[in-house]
């Protein structure tokens, strides 16, 4: 039948209304009506009025054509002419065998394929011949040879089934039914996807049947979605389809778990590809209330995505404790954490360094995981709420560096207690060599994963040994030393990396291995999802929650489903007892899809099927021509409509352009009567006065609040700035005096500090807002001009200013310091220098240390450094020295009496100053021989 | 619905002469001032404001050589030393054709017109003759009577066009001789070009002319509506408007401007013209010829729109 073409009219009686068509056209002919006759001498004047040829009393040909193929359109399409009807006898005699597929793909058109069964079953009946049934979605199979009657029951009471379709069970019982005469006809109704083992029309063709009978669809409906992963820029599904000649483009939705709709995108096929990818765009939030991805308009289960907690992006905080510099981002520890893991996480960062802002600004975002990267200490009234944070489920991941080795070991962010100091492994001084990595223990997230080869870890803190510290580690050296390890606190989690999380200490923020670590530790986070918890190797089992119906529908309603059993490592299947949907509870949950990750679909193999006939499902190939006709028939009278429009004059230009010019008016009319553009004003106090400030560079000292030591330290940055602008080309503008409290620090390279014990302790805040500035990259010289006042004035050995100075650096996170080695850039600046004496001298100045890379030190004038120091502590009273009135004589002695002193107290402020304008520019520009001499200068 | 125009029977010239006559009765008796001298020298019985052959003083003058000593008033002549000439004023009667143009077109009445444009004019002729005749002028019909000077001189124009019908268009003027006065009546609807290519001729033989247009209500206000199909009664031409009312503006615009450019060029000649509708009372032009005759060309109503 197929590719022959049969015509009938459903309703031929109705052709008899085409003998109207002529009587039709008389009265189409009739019109217009008949003008009123008029007698009227001056008709040559009219005539020259009427330029227009006028309506002539007949409408034209082609006009009366037009509607007669209209009104012939219509009488047709009342006949209602069909194609192919279905003409389908069962040709033999003996009992028939049924094998009809009730799988998901068969739900759209399911009806078509319960009157094509129904029609063999009719046909069956009038040869007086039994009739088994057997469907492949069922879970017991009764293929009992049985009355028509019987068959129609079962198939009025079979309901497609949101599962792939089972063949081998179904088919083994047809065998058993008819194990000793083969059935004369088999007729398998099947919705044409490959399943089981892929042996089905063999078993079939095994069978013996006479005649065999593969009905099936063109399988357009037969699409679903089998993946979709998270990515940066949205949520990425993946389609497989089995009809593959065509290219098709398929629209997406994602619903939440109300059901609503929220974001769309498209799969686009290619033609003949089985498989295609589309994109979801989402913002992040959005995402993650994503519960259900499915294609529109398209009623299957297979069509439906169910999502669970697992497929939530997590929201990751990075801190760092250092100050970003952005020109060299390979040195900044979050640059590896920020490659690493913005494919998978959305990462936030602080808008602010000041940490004791920054954190509770970064808390209250809510992020799953926080990371901080070289961070040795905080602020003290940010502790409770990083600790409450992590009991309520946060995930701390830490980095170490050298500020947290220097950090004093009680510090209750770490999960393990550790050494201070760092460990280094290899060098010159050292028998180690650098280490590489173990394997991964079995209890550790990373487990599974192979065992990085090529990654050597050559410095990192070292955990005090405990009795649990095995349990705590998730990575070793080869040696034993943890390299990572994790302690829980209440529900959340503390993961330390004994590494910086830049590539001075190890190679690996810069292998894969990273990336895969953190991916993993971030996934750990938000104990929401059934197997998140990385200890879990024992089964567990889930009560159904939601169950897809074939329809892709979830519904509430169970049924006798069983739970489902979760095997790590093992993802579930969908089976007659799991069906496709969410187990466990409204508060977590996990999905089971009904077709494993990245399956595909493929077409039911038929060249093992031997001898047998293909048909089409009933009403598959009817097609009735009624709608195409109706189509026409209204399409023609739009167009009559549109054409006696036109002869009326409704289109005339006049008309046209008074619309055009009434538009006009009102358009401009809106536009003139439109409020004016207003802006904002965004102005603020105390604009203009920082506005002068950055004109040119301030000298900036904190006021302590007392008298004497404040104006002296104002007269002493004075004669400074004036020494500064007689000799260099710098010229800075009047010393300003800071408020700590409330002024904006960060306009000034650098802010002296004399300590002074008697004046008032600064507050946290204060000193909060210091240490940002530190972090920000400025620097803060203390002075705690003691260098002779310490002899016997405390117990200890220590001033009482050197008390004060200890009290106030125990709040800010300062690195590890040593006084100016010989060949730093501060004794090169400006003038060569090899002390830094103030009104005394022999204090030293002490600098932040500089990382000693121990080798290649020796034939270099100065050493290479990056950045500078963020803290200067001297005790040699420089300001004491600077200080000059307004003639420009000195106020205090130097000690001794030297006036040679005093000028080099002038020069090591000069080359302060040089080096906090210039940073390593210096040590950069003693390479300047060597480098010309590369260049072939 | 019934047509608003129609053709309407020829009017019978006796019951026009009648209808004429109660119109003539209503107009005083004139005395058509003539400005031109006609080759023609009758006397007739009001001067010409000229010197001439006539019988009342017009004025004395000196006497120059040459001329007849007969002509000397030698009673003027003797209370002084000079020699006076009596001139006396020129007396003549003025010969007036009157024509009415009896064209199919104008056997038209519309349901707005009190009568047909046809019977108007018979009655503005006969009414013009009887009161020129009894202002003792000559009255003329080209192509169908000669001029006479009578009393009953409307009778006789009536029986004339009674044994001659008009002919059609406009008149054959080749019974006109010298300069004289013509009164043309009709609706002049044909082309103003066309109409002045036959009058242009006669002005320029001197013939002073006064064109009196007589149209109906209905060609002004063109009160039509819908689908309508327009005969012309002349040629018997059909033409069918689809929506007739939209046509209104323009063609009143074009009768207007024909109307307008047809006095313009009138005036142009030196001739007067006077639009009628026949839905205004006929003495309305009958006064305004009347006026325009006797020389008074001021502003008066002519029973028509301009």
């Amino acid at each position: 039948m197929i590719g022959s073409l049969s015509f009938i009219f459903a309703n031929p009686a109705i052709l008899a209304a085409l003998i109207a068509l002529p009587v039709i056209w008389w009265l189409l002919r009739m019109t217009p009506p008949r003008p009123a006759a008029e007698i009227f001498p001056p008709l040559r004047i009219l005539a020259s009025v009427m330029k227009r040829e006028e309506t002539p009393s007949k409408s034209p040909w082609w006009l009366t054509l037009l509607r007669m193929l209209m009104a012939a359109a219509v009488i047709f399409a009342i006949a209602d002419p069909v194609f192919n009807p279905r003409s389908n006898t069962l040709a033999t005699s003996g009992p028939l065998a049924l094998l009809i597929d009730n799988s998901w793909a068969t739900a759209p058109d399911w009806e078509r394929r319960v009157e094509t069964a129904s029609a063999l079953i009719d046909d069956a009946e009038s040869r007086d011949v039994a009739i088994s049934v057997v469907f492949t979605g069922e879970r017991q199979h009764d293929a009992t040879p049985g009355s028509a009657s019987a068959a129609r029951n079962r198939l009025a009471a079979a309901r497609p089934e949101p599962l792939p379709a089972d063949r081998a069970s179904a088919i083994a019982a047809l065998q058993t039914a008819f194990e000793d005469a083969p059935p004369a006809t088999l007729a398998f109704i099947t919705d044409g996807i490959a399943s089981g083992d892929g042996k089905t029309m063999e078993r079939l063709a095994a069978m013996g049947a006479s005649n065999l009978k593969v009905i099936e669809a063109d399988g357009s409906e037969a699409v679903a979605l089998t993946a979709t992963s998270n990515e940066s820029g949205g949520m990425a599904v993946t389609a497989s389809r089995l009809k593959t000649d065509d290219g098709r483009s398929l629209p997406i939705v994602a619903f939440d778990t109300r059901g609503r709709a929220i974001a769309s995108g498209t799969i686009d096929f290619a033609p003949g590809a089985a498989t295609a990818r589309g994109t979801i765009e989402a913002p992040f939030e959005l995402r993650n209330d994503f519960a259900r991805i499915g294609i529109e308009g398209a009623a299957t289960a297979g069509a439906q995505h169910l999502l669970d907690d697992g497929f939530r992006r997590r929201r990751v905080a990075l801190l760092s404790g250092e100050a970003r510099d952005l020109s060299q981002p390979l040195l900044s520890p979050l640059y590896y954490i920020n490659r690493a893991l913005a494919p998978y996480a959305d990462l936030i960062e602080p808008r602010q360094n000041d940490l004791a802002v920054a954190i509770p600004e970064l808390l209250e975002q809510r992020p799953s995981v926080l990371i901080m990267a070289d961070i040795g200490r905080l602020p003290e009234e940010t502790y409770p709420l990083l600790a409450k944070w992590i009991e309520n489920g946060g995930t701390l991941i830490r980095f170490a560096g050298p500020r947290l080795a220097a950090a004093p070991a009680d510090d209750p962010l770490v999960p393990v207690t550790l050494r201070q100091g760092e460990r280094a492994l290899g060098g010159a001084l050292s028998w180690s060599e650098p280490q590489p990595l173990a394997d991964y223990p079995g209890n550790s997230p990373f487990a599974g994963m192979a065992r990085p080869t090529d990654i050597l870890v050559k410095r990192q803190v070292l955990a005090e040994p405990t009795a649990d510290l095995a349990e705590r580690t998730w990575a070793n050296l080869a040696d034993g030393t943890p390299l990572v390890t994790t302690a829980v606190r209440g529900t959340g989690r503390i993961v330390l990396f004994h590494v910086s999380a830049e590539a001075t200490w190890s190679n690996l923020p810069i292998s894969g291995h990273f990336v895969e670590m953190l991916r993993r530790s971030v996934q750990l986070s938000r104990g929401g999802g059934i197997a998140s918890d990385g200890k879990a190797v024992k089964a567990q089992t889930l009560p159904p929650y939601r169950l897809l119906n074939a329809d892709g529908v979830l519904i509430a309603e169970t049924g006798n489903v069983r739970p489902l059993e979760i095997v790590p490592g093992k993802p579930p299947v969908a089976t007659a007892d799991n069906p496709p949907g969410l187990y466990g509870s409204e508060d977590g949950f996990t999905a089971l899809n009904l077709l494993p990750r990245d399956a595909e679909l493929k077409r039911i193999d038929m060249t093992a099927a031997g001898p047998h006939t293909s048909e089409r499902l009933t009403g598959v190939e009817s097609w009735s021509l009624k709608p195409a006709l109706m189509t026409i028939a209204l399409l023609l009278l739009l167009a009559d409509a549109l054409i006696v429009l036109f002869m009326g004059g409704v289109f005339s230009r006049a008309r046209i352009a008074r619309a055009a010019s009434a538009i006009i008016v009102v358009l401009a009319g809106a536009f003139v009567l439109a409020p004016p553009h207003a802006f904002a004003d965004d102005a603020r106090p105390d604009d203009q006065r920082i506005l002068e400030r950055l004109d040119t560079t301030h000298l900036a000292y904190v006021v302590t609040g007392e008298e004497d030591v404040d104006r002296l330290s104002e007269s002493g940055l004075r004669g400074l700035t004036d020494f500064l602008t007689y000799r260099t080309t710098l010229e800075p503008g009047a010393p300003v005096g800071l408020d700590i409290t409330k002024d904006e620090l960060s306009l000034y390279p650098i802010i002296y500090w004399p300590i002074s014990a008697t004046a008032p302790m600064p507050s946290p805040q204060a000193v909060s807002r210091v240490d940002a500035y530190m972090r920000a990259g400025g620097t803060v010289l203390f002075d705690t001009r003691d260098q002779f006042s310490s002899l016997g004035s405390s117990s200890n050995g220590t001033s009482q200013n050197t008390e004060r100075l200890q009290a106030i650096l125990g709040n800010l996170d300062i690195p590890p310091l040593e006084p100016v080695p010989a060949d730093h850039v501060l004794t090169k600046a400006f003038y060569l220098l090899t002390n830094f004496p103030g009104r005394y001298t022999g204090s030293p100045l002490w600098i932040e240390a500089q990382l000693d890379n121990g080798e290649e030190t020796s034939n270099r004038p100065a050493r290479p450094g990056d950045g500078v120091t963020p803290i200067m502590i001297t005790g040699n009273d420089l300001a004491g020295a600077w200080a000059v009135d307004s003639n420009g004589v000195a106020l205090l002695p130097t000690v001794p009496p030297d006036e040679m002193q005093r000028e080099y107290a002038f020069r090591s402020g000069v080359n302060i100053m040089m080096y906090m304008l210039t940073g390593n520019y210096k040590a950069d520009q003693v390479h300047v021989p060597a480098l010309l001499e590369r260049l072939g200068q | 619905m019934a047509s608003i125009g129609h053709i309407v029977a020829r009017t019978p010239s006796g019951e026009v002469l009648s209808r004429a006559q109660q119109r003539a009765m209503l107009v005083p008796d004139c005395l058509v001032e003539a400005r031109r001298i006609a080759n023609t020298v009758i006397t007739g019985w009001h001067g010409r404001r000229k010197r001439g052959i006539g019988e009342n003083f017009w004025q004395f003058r000196p006497y120059s050589n040459g001329e007849s000593l007969s002509r000397i008033d030698w009673r003027r002549s003797a209370k002084d030393d000079h020699t006076y000439v009596r001139d006396r004023e020129w007396e003549a009667a003025h010969t007036i054709w009157l024509w009415a143009d009896l064209s199919p077109s104008m056997m038209y009445k519309s349901t707005l017109g009190a009568v047909s444009k046809e019977s108007r004019a018979l009655v503005l002729m006969l009414a013009l003759a009887e009161i020129l005749a009894r202002s003792g002028e000559r009255i003329g019909c080209p192509g169908v009577m000669e001029p006479v000077s009578a009393r009953n001189a409307a009778e006789r124009l009536a029986t004339a066009i009674m044994h001659s019908p008009l002919s059609e268009g406009l008149p054959d003027t080749g019974m006109v001789r010298g300069a004289s006065d013509l009164v043309l009546i009709g609706d002049f609807l044909d082309p103003a070009d066309t109409i002045m290519e036959r009058l242009g001729p006669l002005a320029r033989r001197g013939l002073r002319g006064h064109v009196v247009e007589i149209a109906d209500p209905a060609e002004e206000v063109f009160p039509y509506a819908g689908r309508t199909e327009f005969t012309d009664p002349e040629t018997g031409e059909k033409l069918t408007a689809g929506r007739a009312e939209i046509l209104r503006e323009d063609y009143q615009r074009a009768y207007r401007a024909r109307r307008e450019s047809l006095g313009t060029s009138l005036r142009h000649l030196g001739w007067t013209f006077i639009p009628h509708r026949t839905d205004r009372a006929a003495s309305e032009a009958l006064v305004a010829v009347h006026m325009y005759l006797s020389g008074m060309p001021g502003r008066v109503t002519h029973g028509g729109v301009s």
